[in-house]
């Protein structure tokens, strides 16, 4: 009888300890991310919104080189992940298919915080318009060996700025 | 040329440099490196890994490193004879584990 009591025991402490850890990675990245999405909101509404805006093309237009002062080129990466415990429900999750919400969140957040930093790197060089603006994604792992659970995306962002 | 010395040349990633007038062009010029992290900034990084988010350390290695590219390519075109480079564009792959490959490559030209 008391066998299948320490059995349980050590069952249920076993699955706790499962989940312990990546519960509470998974609740403090929540918490930490849902303030770095709150902070950039905020820094978009201040700015203004870039992908509202006839300054900033994804395209190559001639008519902004007409009379152009000179130009540059701007580039800004970031490097983000996501946390530990959004991992592990993510691979649980992974298991059933469907939507992967909180790798969502951690790439939207990126995506808009490179283009908001190549706005300012704009202002910061003088430039009035960004053209040719290119995004890429890249999967940066810098990890030793292949097990290792750390993960990252990077998000490059380049254009030219043309100062009028 | 002393090695070491920083050069700057007209850079777009348009077919022109807006402003100016291409009169020649030179060929391609590419520029590469190759870098690691060092264990410091992977501790630190591992730990950032719990809550997720921006992982600064990587994005000041890969900002430096993409510098360290870029320089080398016009560095290259500056031998060549060339004053701008137009069409620029970048590249990330994963070399090898725990390794990143920068590169970037371009147009050497001359405009007036």
């Amino acid at each position: 009888m008391s066998g299948v009591g320490v059995g349980i025991i050590i069952a249920l402490v076993s699955v706790v300890g499962v989940f312990f850890f990546p519960t509470l990675s998974w609740a403090l990245g929540r918490w930490y991310q849902g303030r770095l999405v709150r902070a950039l909101n905020e820094q978009e509404k201040r700015t203004g919104n870039m992908l509202q805006s006839d300054r900033y093309l994804s395209t190559s237009s001639s008519m902004n080189a007409i009379g152009a002062n000179g130009s540059t080129l701007l580039h800004v990466s970031i490097c983000v992940g996501p946390s530990m415990g959004q991992m592990f429900f993510m691979w649980l999750k992974s298991l059933f298919g469907g939507r992967l919400a909180s790798y969502d969140t951690v790439l939207d957040f990126g995506r808009r915080e490179v283009l908001l930093r190549l706005k300012k790197q704009a202002d910061d060089f003088g430039c009035s318009t960004i053209e040719n603006i290119r995004i890429e994604t890249a999967v940066i792992s810098f990890a030793k060996n292949q097990k290792s659970k750390t993960s990252s995306v990077e998000f490059l962002a380049f254009a030219t700025g043309i100062r009028q | 040329m002393q090695p070491g010395t920083t050069i700057s040349l007209h850079m777009s990633n348009v077919e022109t440099i807006p402003g100016k007038v291409l009169v020649n062009s030179l060929g391609l010029v590419t520029g590469s490196t190759v870098r690691a992290k060092n264990i410091g900034k992977d501790i630190f990084a591992g730990l950032k890994n719990i809550v997720g988010g921006e992982l600064k350390a990587y994005t000041e290695l890969l900002n430096e490193s993409r510098n360290e590219a870029l320089q080398r390519m016009m560095l290259q075109a500056h031998s060549m004879g060339a004053n701008a480079i137009v069409n620029v564009r970048f590249a990330t792959s994963n070399v090898a584990a725990g390794a990143s490959e920068l590169f970037c490559y371009g147009t050497a030209v001359i405009v007036e």
